[in-house]
């Protein structure tokens, strides 16, 4: 049974909505990009969704009470719910530097949870 | 340099790269980074670093390249008054009082949020009513929840990026109402705030009343018309206990006026020539205070040309035109900065950037001096939210000289 | 006159209301008790309601309207109580409690605090002022209105108490400036008018100055509409900050030995052989035998807590536009339209110019049912703006920043009713105190001070009694070299947390010191969130510093008292919930 799915491609400013349609999960046909990067970005889209995940993770001992994390690369955006699950539990130890790993190979992706951000202990001055 | 965010770190950099080395910086908050350090999303760099960097780490490049040189920079220090001789008055717990007479100035104090009587929204004026930004600061730098059941007004990027960030933090978001028929903010942000997590945007819609006695209860929303009016027998309730403006950013300007600097009306912020300087010789202004950015890499393109430009200043090296050439507003173009050109030997490009009011599709945008199309560039889809980017050669620009005028009109279908 | 019965009154009303189409046709119960009318049974809506309370007033002899009468189609009011921990001075006894916190409590306290009594002044909110002290313009009227009778007990106080401001404000330290008012004619046909005009305010004992040289207008606003062709000046106008002067009252009233109870209140009043025995509050009991009841809105509550009612309190809801402060400069008095007036009950609103940054236009005049009710309507904020607009054309409607409501406590006599409670002894009523009640506030607690020593209570003069008060410093007002000063004592001074109206860490600090707990005592106090972002940028300064000196988690951190905290909890406490 032929399924029609819908997306807005991102890639640039006009925003393309772009028509994919499938067929017991294989793709069918992709329609109405004006430009080929449309027709890659449904496709992905589609078939492995991926996000780069921003948050914050509790901090102790640090110039602030919570540090922003992302992930180092974009993951499945089926499991940023999950991802947000097991970063609420992460404490981290202050000073930090920005790019430090903070939470190695989240839910087994291979990517790491880095900090965005320089975060100096309480008592050492924020300037830097 | 009254601002330690992108635009007074990267003037900051090139004025001290120029050889100037009596630098200050002075910055009302805590730390350096302006509003980035709160804006752990990602997105930032992509045209300078080629990467999409979260707001601190864009912050961080900048900040870590500062820590090289020696300028000087003044934390949690206020300014409060600057005047027309470039006289710098600032405050902070440290040094008291302090009075700055300076050679140059560069104005790069941000912006602030439109609030909720701004737009006049009528009701009660209970707890759990925040502006975007001010959430943003209230869970990302404090670690705080403002509230679980969330409707957002506006759909500013501040507001979609918001919304995204309640919904992963495990708060309801139940829904962004927009005035106009299309989202105010960018379509990434829509597709990747919104969508992704299922979050209604209601287009032309508007809240006309909240309801709370201690905090927020809920708000009655309708739908409006083509005049942006309540349509009457659409209103709904929609219960919540927090309510987010997103309802637009408006330049900082306090202090520039103080200065008596000359103001330009169409976008709330200072009248600036292609140096990035103000209608006082010497006292430049970039990034978000003359005109709200959508990206932060054109503040520090921005930001470099005023530092840049500031530090020739001081170094007597900026010939001025006798009558500067003046950009003039034509059809379909909301504003453009800069607003004059000043430079009296015109080489390279000069960079401008502009604003639609409308929405179009098969866009021709044209510079012309007089009836001469001097330049013409070509867009698919021009949007207000979307900020566009011009670079004219000033071979380009010789007619404009002669006539000393540039008008910008955009030529395009209705979407 | 001969005062007439209370069956002559009764009659006299029902015949009233049996010509009225509407009114006729309702189910009433009507009554009269010593010049008290009651009035119970059903409206259909709420100005059938208002209309019969006026009815009742507007007969001769009658003292004061107890209206019970409630619209059929509306739900009644609720009332929440808190479950409070029993307070440490539960039991306490005092000579007297003073019930409401506003400028007129205030007044009373200081007034009394000038002598060798135990004062106990309670008040259920979260800090003083917030109910109708802090819900108006701060004009301090020269007179209750042209058109007052100046026999008035309003009036009459008005004009003492308009007096009394320039000592007050410089002994207690807070703003006040005798500004004027410049009323101003647009209409040609309202000229043969203003002789009559003049001398009605010549009635209320008040200079008036007739101005007819449109020149001498513009000369002294240049920017006021073309259209003036005459003004009428009224000189002792002023304009004050009504809750700083209710807050300076309160500190000086506690130097003095006042003991203020804040979120705290009366719930019920003890009453033993017909004398004030103590009143009951949600915290705990207070023994007195003088209960002063200056509850604003609420005033008729506590007088029916007593079994005492002889009034209702009917609120009137007053919008008004707040301006940035950009444009204060622009105009020099307080102004308002001199028009005919459409409303009998309201002085119409004006033109505030600020004392504080400021100017606030209106208010309105709304009767509305609930008195818990402050919101602000579109039709209102439309209403303020349409009126005064056309007198200052200098001033965009983008220079509004906010907007709020005040409700008026208003009886339906509409005059002040200040007199001993004519069922309970010890019980002082200072009810239906509406506008001018700023202006009114220290005559009125003179007179109160004097019905309570006519009532026995005995007063001994204190010998070290304080009539100064110092306000805590404010930044922005200083000069830099006061700055340095002031910094160098407490370097808190120097950093500042509200970009907008450059209020430092050091005055929120105070404040906090002097009592307030919450973001708007904090606004208040300091005006830290007054500004033109509305808090945008102190918000979180002031939620952190009141967490950090109050030692509470900033998720405790409210903004008016008990259940209007602003942060839920910390931001991974809805994830790790589940």
């Amino acid at each position: 049974m032929k399924k029609k799915h819908y997306f807005t491609c991102i890639v640039c400013p006009v925003g393309c909505q772009i028509e994919l349609v499938e067929e017991e999960g294989r793709i069918v046909e992709v329609i109405g990009g004006e430009c080929k990067l449309g027709e890659e970005y449904a496709r992905k889209e589609f078939t492995n969704p991926e996000r780069v995940l921003t948050t914050t993770v509790q901090v102790e001992g640090g110039a602030l009470p919570v540090l922003p994390v992302r992930t180092e690369k974009p993951i499945s955006k089926k499991l940023i719910k999950s991802c947000m699950k097991k970063l609420a539990e992460v404490i981290v130890k202050a000073p930090i530097k920005c790019g430090e790993v903070v939470y190695a190979n989240i839910l087994d992706t291979g990517v790491n949870i880095i900090a965005s951000r320089d975060l100096p202990a309480k008592e050492d001055k924020l300037l830097k | 340099m009254i601002g330690g965010g992108p635009a007074g770190l990267a003037a900051a950099l090139k004025a001290w790269d120029e050889g100037i080395r009596d630098i200050y910086l002075i910055e009302r908050d805590m730390e350096l980074g302006g509003i980035l350090p709160q804006c752990i999303h990602d997105g930032f760099g992509a045209i300078i670093f080629k990467e999409s960097l979260t707001g601190p780490e864009y912050a961080q490049r900048y900040i870590d390249m500062l820590a090289k040189t020696e300028v000087k920079i003044k934390l949690n220090t206020m300014v409060l008054d600057i005047t027309p001789e470039k006289k710098v008055t600032a405050v902070n717990s440290e040094d008291g009082i302090l009075e700055i007479d300076a050679k140059a100035i560069i104005l790069a104090m941000g912006c602030r949020e439109r609030t909720r009587f701004q737009i006049m929204i009528p009701g009660d004026r209970p707890a759990g009513i925040f502006t975007a930004g001010t959430a943003q600061r209230f869970v990302n730098i404090e670690g705080y929840l403002p509230g679980k059941k969330i409707v957002i007004v506006g759909s500013g990027d501040v507001g979609l990026i918001m919304a995204r960030r309640f919904i992963l933090e495990g708060a309801k978001v139940e829904g962004v109402y927009e005035i106009m028929p299309y989202p105010g903010g960018l379509n990434r942000n829509v597709v990747q705030c919104l969508q992704d997590y299922d979050i209604p945007l209601h287009l032309s819609h508007t809240v006309v009343e909240i309801k709370g006695k201690k905090r927020v209860e809920g708000a009655t929303v309708a739908e409006v018309d083509e005049h942006m009016k309540p349509i009457k027998g659409t209103e709904r309730f929609v219960s919540c206990d927090t309510i987010i403006l997103a309802i637009g950013l408006i330049p900082e300007n306090e202090l520039s006026k103080r200065s008596g600097i000359q103001m330009d009306d169409t976008r709330g912020g200072p009248t600036v020539n292609e140096w990035m300087e103000t209608s006082i010789p010497g006292v430049f202004a970039c990034g978000n205070v003359v005109h709200v950015h959508d990206l932060v890499d054109y503040v520090t393109e921005s930001a470099e040309t005023a530092g840049i430009s500031a530090a020739r200043y001081i170094k007597r090296e900026l010939e001025r035109r006798e009558k500067p050439i003046k950009i003039e507003l034509g059809r379909n173009v909301r504003y453009a900065v800069p607003q004059l050109i000043s430079e009296k030997r015109l080489k390279g490009k000069i960079r401008f950037y502009l604003r639609v009011r409308n929405p179009e599709r098969k866009v021709e945008i044209k510079a012309l001096a007089r009836q001469d199309k001097v330049f013409v560039k070509k867009f698919r889809i021009v949007r207000p939210s979307e900020m566009i980017r011009l670079e004219i050669p000033t071979e380009n620009l010789s007619k404009a000289e002669e006539y000393c005028q540039l008008r910008f009109e955009v030529e395009g279908e209705q979407t | 006159m001969k005062n007439l019965s209370d069956e002559e009154i009764v009659q006299k009303l029902k015949t009233k209301i049996s010509q009225d189409p509407e009114l006729s046709k309702l189910q009433l119960k009507i009554s009269c008790e010593d010049g008290t009318v009651c009035l119970e049974g059903e409206a259909k809506k709420w100005e059938q309601v208002v209309a019969l309370g006026h009815f009742a007033a507007g007969v001769a002899g009658v003292h004061g309207v107890v209206n019970k009468v409630w619209p059929k189609t509306l739900p009644r009011p609720e009332k929440e109580r808190k479950i409070k921990e029993k307070a440490p001075w539960d039991g306490m006894k005092v000579d007297v409690v003073i019930v409401g916190g506003g400028i007129v409590g205030a007044a009373i306290a200081r007034e009394l605090s000038r002598f060798n009594l135990k004062v106990v002044l309670v008040e259920k909110e979260a800090d003083v002022a917030w109910g109708q002290s802090k819900g108006n313009a701060g004009w301090v009227h020269g007179l209750a209105g042209v058109d007052e009778d100046p026999k008035s007990m309003k009036a009459k106080l008005c004009v003492r108490g308009n007096a009394m401001y320039d000592k007050l404000a410089q002994e207690l330290d807070f703003p006040f400036k005798r500004i004027g008012l410049l009323a101003i004619v647009a209409e040609e046909e309202l000229l043969p008018l203003l002789d009559m005009v003049k001398e009605l305010a010549k009635g209320h004992g008040v200079p008036v100055e007739m101005i007819r040289d449109r020149e001498e207008i513009f000369r002294r606003e240049p920017r006021i509409t073309e259209k003036a062709v005459a003004a009428l000046f009224f000189p002792t106008y002023g304009s004050t900050s009504p809750y700083l002067a209710t807050i300076a009252l309160m500190e000086n009233a506690m130097m003095n030995g006042l003991g203020l109870l804040l979120d705290t209140e009366v719930i019920d009043v003890r009453i033993k052989n017909g004398q004030i025995n103590g009143v009951i509050t949600d915290r705990g009991n207070i023994f007195t035998k003088f209960l002063v009841n200056a509850a604003g809105l609420y005033a008729d509550e506590i007088a029916e807590m007593a079994g005492a009612a002889e009034f209702t309190i009917h609120p009137r809801r007053g919008e008004m536009l707040i301006f940035d402060s950009e444009y204060s400069s622009l105009y020099s008095h307080n102004l308002a339209p001199a028009t005919l007036k459409t409303d009998p009950y309201t002085k119409g609103g004006g033109i505030a110019i600020s004392i504080d940054g400021n100017s606030i236009w209106g208010p309105n005049a709304e009767e509305i049912p609930y008195k818990e009710d402050t919101s602000v309507t579109k039709e209102g904020m439309k209403i303020v703006w349409e009126k005064f607009s056309p007198l200052v054309p200098s001033i965009p409607k983008d220079a509004i920043i906010a907007a709020f409501s005040g409700t008026r406590a208003a009886t339906y006599t509409e005059d002040f009713h200040i007199a001993p409670s004519r069922e309970v002894k010890g019980l002082i009523n200072v009810a239906g105190i509406q506008s001018p009640g700023v202006a009114a506030a220290p005559a009125i607690a003179e007179m109160v001070l004097e019905i309570l020593q006519k009532e026995g209570l005995r007063l001994k003069e204190k010998p070290d009694f304080n009539p100064r008060r110092k306000a805590p410093p404010s930044f922005r007002l200083l000069s830099d070299k006061e700055r340095e000063e002031l910094i160098a004592r407490n370097p808190k001074y120097g950093h500042v947390i509200c970009r907008c109206e450059h209020v430092t860490e050091g005055e929120v600090v105070e404040a906090i010191r002097r009592g307030a707990t919450t973001v708007d005592g904090i606004k208040f106090r300091t005006r830290a969130g007054m500004g033109r972002c509305q808090g945008g940028f102190c918000g979180p300064r002031v939620v952190m510093i009141l967490s950090r000196e109050l030692k509470i988690s900033p998720t405790k951190v409210t903004k008016r008292g008990p259940d209007s905290n602003l942060l839920i909890g910390e931001t991974k406490s809805l994830l790790t919930e589940a």
